[in-house]
């Protein structure tokens, strides 16, 4: 009859050689099992005396708890090596490249810069209203304070479908919509293609993107028109940059101004994109001319309106520092995937 | 406008720096354009003496030159054989710039020069500027000129121009006058306003003027000068037109050009001896009247032209240009100055009508006033006489029913500081208006003011208070004026839903890999033409612009289809790799209302090797789920620019929302493209018009489902459509949850002209878990359906 002690040492000896579970059952049936070495022993115990029998039965226990604990944690070991054995056979190379169904899209700077425009200017209560790209010369020119062979009409060369019909130049045209559809008060903002006679160059494109921002309430002025260019232009370009407002001239807007940010490219110390001053006009704007109130039917005493237009292709160029215009229409894959 | 400083400094004293000036000016609404130095382009050119000119000892034709700068001694090689020891010449040494050339030093058969001598021509010098300028040689200087001095300052040419961008409200600054009025402000000075000295003339007027239309002409200023010397100007005004960037002439014609810049008024001198009767008549042409004008044009004219005229023939266009039959000559003896006011409107029409774009023409449509056409006319009196250059003769002719009395308006003191947002006394606002001559009272709670001739931008009606408005607001500054947010009414800003349908469009498009395209509006009847449209076809009624860039671009587009395929050919020249792209944009077709009609149009475009009609199918179906449109159609046809059999019509219900397909292989060639492209075109409208009102949520399902296969096989010609619907239709006890074809087998096993097709569909009851006697009940429901339909099982 084998001592416990020796079962003990035994089967802890071996236990440290198994390099496989199944060895491990192998040896759990041969130490615990019904013909086991450990049950071998305990088959003996009803020949001993009630004192030694209580006494082995404890020892037994014991020597049997220990070496179950033993083997669980033997398997928890054996478990472990074999999963990192099958995570080193089963290890990538991280740099071979990925597997895509399809390719990535991307939306137009242009489109972004919208967005982003929009998104501020709806934070700020204002709607969206939308006109045709095709206009009545009259909501174009005449009724925004632009009579025929007004000189100002030069600052905008037109494509012209018949001497009533045109493209608009603009997103101004907007507004005598608004006016006429919509009951004041209200805060608009009214995107869209525009269209001039202009030679494709770096800078000019006969085809153009605006968004138009009209505001008609009763009490409005230029500080709320510095109020709300200043919110908006931080939350497009960020709280750093400065803006100004400088007197300037439009037809439809009185007093008129444009609104200049410091250069977004050398932060205001002077560069080719801002031409050393420091600042980049980014759009026109003003209090509604008298003039365009009354040609909708209202009176410029009791409604007011503010007005700003936004050329979205600059804004875009700046935000992105994209130096030629032409870019943004020639939908080359190479330009689009960096946006 | 350009504005040279030592001009400016005539009438103020200039006592900030450059840069203050012009930032004084900006907030004043004048912003520089540019800022010019008098001598462009010379950068460091200084003075030196020649202290001793020795042979270069390996070169014939090279001097070795010691040159005193003042402050060094250098040594500089030279050709040049008018220089001698003690000659001052000017001296572009190390570093200086003339154009793009920088000087540096330079080694030439081993003696080393630092610099280089300069002639005249480097600094487009005249004789008249500077005794010899225009000889060959190197320019050899007073010899009281200081040494190391430079140059430009040597040769009076270190003026410096501002250069300002002028808004179309203020013609008045065009001129150097007007831009003085406004710079003395800026500079918190009284302007030292010109006085022009009147100069009676002995005798008669020999030359008289009619006016036939005063409504487009309401002053028309006369004034003849005999015995005309013809000769070039004084080196004054010389310098003083170079400046500005005009080319001096001879004194007459120098004369109306100094006027011009000076005081922003147009004039024009006729020989007096070229005018019949001496008699001017202002008239409108007679249809088809032949003139022919100063540059030699000749030009067809209308009655709504104004025409300046004798009693024979007409000797000029209004306010475009003189005629080349009573041109000034160097024989011209007796001169007929004009300055007279011409509608800008008619000006505009008449210079647009007849191709012919003049400065003069520019000045008249900007509009000039009857007080200014009379000043400058004196003006140009006043210069005859001082330069000597003939005998003012009479006194001024003058027809005028213009109103010259000066006006005056009444603006609301209240009502300008709220839309200033300000808070100024009447006193104050005088006080700021002042400054720019604008001068009254404060009458209760208004201000009575004065408005000076040459302001014709101020209005006297409802506008005036905005006009005053604007001027106190920019004399007050816009920055010292506070931004503050919007106060008043509040809303509730929103996206409306057709800008976030688009938005929707393009994200999910996005998603599917497209990159967004923005193709221009513009096409061609050859585009049209190529796309192979059906002459009914209303894509062939485009809107034709009227003053197009060309052919090319003459029409608006009807369909998204060849900015697309343009795109397509960019991208595989360039070979950029990218195959999928989208754009939502307008098309517009001319259907004789006023105004086209505009429809917004979802354009697609696919095509290289990965993709095939099918990629195509799937991402317009993608698009639509993202609308949770689901019952879509898809139908046999569409646009002859696809290939015949690989088209399809989209149906969302019994609505058209688009087409798609195989761009043709003849509208390939016609691009140049050889790699198959999948176009696809859907209504935005029809598209969004299609989302169900609202969504509803449906339990998810309680039971299990099960799936099965089956194969038939059926003529090549029907289509799977037609089978998935017999399934999903079969009379059943139970849910046919989902149909779908899985495979199409042809080749082997299927007999020729005949195709196998392999459907999964999935079987689902709601309130309990089928049972094998369901399954099997149903399944064989189906297949009954299938073989009444002739499509029985693969064998």
């Amino acid at each position: 009859m084998e001592s416990l002690e020796e079962i003990r040492r035994e089967f802890l000896a071996r236990l440290d050689q198994i390099r496989s579970e199944s060895d491990l059952n192998e040896l759990n049936q041969e130490v615990f099992g019904k013909s086991g070495r450990l049950t071998a022993i305990l088959r003996t115990m009803g020949q001993l005396s009630k004192e030694h029998r209580a006494a082995m039965g404890a020892a037994v226990n014991e020597v049997k708890r220990e070496l179950e604990q033993r083997v669980l944690e033997r398997r928890a070991e054996l478990k472990k090596r074999a999963q990192e054995l099958r995570f080193l056979r089963d290890a990538l190379d991280v740099t071979e490249p990925a597997d895509f169904s399809l390719p990535r899209g991307s939306l137009h700077p242009m489109t972004q810069t919208y967005r982003e425009i929009r998104n501020a200017l709806v934070g700020m209560g204002f709607s969206m209203f939308d006109g045709p790209e095709i206009e009545l010369d009259d909501n174009n020119f005449t009724l925004l304070n632009l009579p025929l062979d007004h000189p100002a009409r030069d600052m905008q060369d037109t494509f012209y479908i018949n001497n009533k019909v045109l493209l608009r130049t603009h997103t101004s045209p907007c507004e005598i919509r608004a006016l006429q559809t919509v009951k004041p008060p209200f805060r608009l903002i009214m995107p869209g293609r525009v269209f001039r006679v202009d030679e494709v160059d770096a800078t000019h494109h006969p085809v153009f993107m605006q968004i138009e921002g009209f505001v008609v309430d009763k009490n409005l002025n230029i500080a709320n028109l510095k109020g709300t260019l200043d919110s908006f232009v931080h939350a497009v370009f960020g709280d750093n940059v400065k803006t100004r407002l400088r007197p300037s001239y439009f037809p439809f807007t009185e007093p008129s101004a444009e609104l200049d940010i410091s250069c977004t490219i050398c932060g205001g110390s002077g560069c080719r994109v801002c031409k050393g001053t420091g600042w980049i006009e980014i759009l026109g704007c003003g209090v509604t001319n008298p003039h365009e109130i009354m040609n909708c039917g209202y009176d410029p005493m009791e409604w007011r309106g503010i007005a700003f237009g936004v050329g979205v292709d600059r804004m875009a160029s700046l935000k992105y520092g994209i130096s030629d215009v032409r870019l943004e229409y020639e939908n080359d894959a190479r330009f689009l995937r960096q946006f | 406008m350009k504005l040279p400083k030592k001009w400016l400094c005539e009438y103020v004293d200039f006592n900030v720096s450059d840069e203050e000036f012009v930032e004084r000016m900006m907030w004043r609404g004048f912003e520089l354009a540019a800022i010019e130095k008098e001598l462009p382009e010379v950068f460091g050119v200084i003075t030196g003496r020649i202290l001793k000119l020795e042979q270069h000892p390996n070169a014939d034709r090279l001097k070795v030159c010691q040159v005193d700068l003042g402050d060094k001694v250098t040594q500089i090689l030279t050709n040049a054989t008018n220089v001698f020891e003690g000659a001052i010449v000017p001296v572009a040494y190390l570093g200086a710039k003339i154009k793009d050339m920088t000087f540096s030093a330079a080694n030439i058969r081993g003696v080393d020069s630092y610099g280089m001598f300069c002639s005249g021509k480097e600094f487009n010098l005249t004789n008249a500027e500077y005794p010899n300028a225009e000889d060959d040689g190197i320019l050899i200087l007073r010899d009281d000129t200081p040494l190391g001095e430079d140059i430009a300052k040597v040769l009076e040419k270190d003026d410096i121009i501002f250069d300002f961008d002028l808004t179309p409200n203020r013609p008045d600054c065009n001129s150097i006058i007007g831009l003085c009025r406004e710079a003395a402000a800026a500079l918190g000075q009284t302007m030292r306003e010109p006085v022009i000295k009147h100069y009676g003339g002995s005798g008669t007027a020999l030359a008289r003027v009619s006016v036939q239309n005063p409504t487009l002409c309401p002053r028309y200023c006369g004034r003849v000068v005999t015995n005309i010397k013809i000769e070039p100007s004084p080196l004054w005004m010389q310098r003083r037109l170079r400046s500005v960037g005009l080319r001096p002439i001879n004194n007459i014609v120098d004369i109306t050009n100094y006027v011009l810049v000076e005081y922003g008024h147009p004039m024009h001198a006729f020989d007096l001896s070229c005018i019949a009767d001496s008699h001017i008549v202002v008239r409108n042409a007679e249809k088809d009247e032949l003139v022919t004008t100063l540059d030699e044009k000749q030009h067809r004219m209308d009655e709504d032209m104004l025409l300046i005229a004798d009693p024979q023939k007409g000797v000029g266009i209004a306010g475009v240009m003189g005629g080349l039959n009573s041109e000034i000559t160097e024989k011209t003896k007796d001169v007929f100055f004009e300055s007279a006011v011409f509608i800008g409107s008619n000006i505009r029409r008449t210079s647009r009508k007849l191709h012919q774009s003049t400065d003069a023409a520019l000045r008249f449509i900007k509009g000039v006033e009857p007080v200014n056409a009379f000043l400058a006319l004196e003006r140009a009196v006043e210069l005859v006489t001082l330069l000597n250059a003939g005998t003012v003769v009479g006194e001024v002719i003058d027809v005028c029913s213009a109103n010259t009395s000066e006006r005056s308006v009444l603006v609301d003191v209240a009502h300008i500081n709220s839309l200033l947002n300000l808070n100024l006394s009447g006193e104050s606002m005088l006080g700021l208006l002042n400054t720019i001559h604008i001068r009254g009272s404060v009458e209760g709670e208004k201000l009575r003011l004065s408005i000076p001739h040459y302001r014709t931008d101020i209005e006297s009606g409802i506008e005036a208070d905005w006009d005053i408005a604007e001027e106190v607001g920019r004399l007050y500054g816009y920055q010292n004026i506070p931004a503050e947010l919007m106060t008043g009414a509040t809303f509730r800003g929103s996206i409306a839903p057709q800008f976030r349908d688009e938005d929707l469009i393009k994200d999910t498009l996005v998603g599917l890999g497209c990159l967004e395209m923005y193709n221009i509006n513009f096409t061609s009847p050859s585009a049209l033409n190529t796309l192979k449209f059906d002459k009914d076809d209303e894509r062939m009624l485009a809107v034709k612009l009227l003053n197009p860039f060309g052919e090319e671009q003459s029409l608006m587009r009807t369909n998204l289809y060849s900015g697309m395929l343009d795109t397509c050919v960019r991208n595989v020249n360039h070979k950029t790799g990218h195959g999928r792209f989208m754009e939502v944009g307008n098309v517009h077709f001319d259907n004789n209302l006023t105004l086209p009609e505009e429809r917004r149009m979802i354009g697609l475009m696919f095509f290289n090797e990965n993709e095939s009609f099918f990629t195509l199918k799937g991402a317009i179906i993608r698009l639509c789920e993202a609308f949770h449109i689901r019952n879509l159609r898809f139908v046999k046809g569409g646009a002859p620019l696809f290939q015949p059999g690989r088209k399809s019509l989209v149906y969302c219900g019994e609505r058209l929302i688009g087409e798609f397909g195989q761009v043709h292989p003849d509208v390939l060639d016609a691009y140049g493209l050889n790699t198959p492209v999948y176009l696809a075109e859907l209504s935005f409208e029809a598209l969004t018009g299609c989302k169900p009102a609202a969504l509803a949520y449906a339990p998810i399902p309680r039971f299990p489902l099960v799936s099965r296969d089956l194969a038939v096989v059926v003529d090549e010609g029907v289509e799977a459509q037609s089978l998935v619907d017999v399934i999903a239709n079969t009379e059943t006890a139970l849910l046919i949850e989902n149909v779908r074809l899985f495979d199409v087998y042809r080749g082997a096993g299927v007999k020729s002209g005949m195709k196998n097709l392999a459907f999964s569909f999935t079987l689902r009851a709601e309130d309990h878990t089928l049972t094998e006697d369901e399954i099997r009940t149903a399944f064989e429901s189906i297949i009954a359906e299938l073989e009444k339909n002739g499509a029985p099982l693969r064998k």
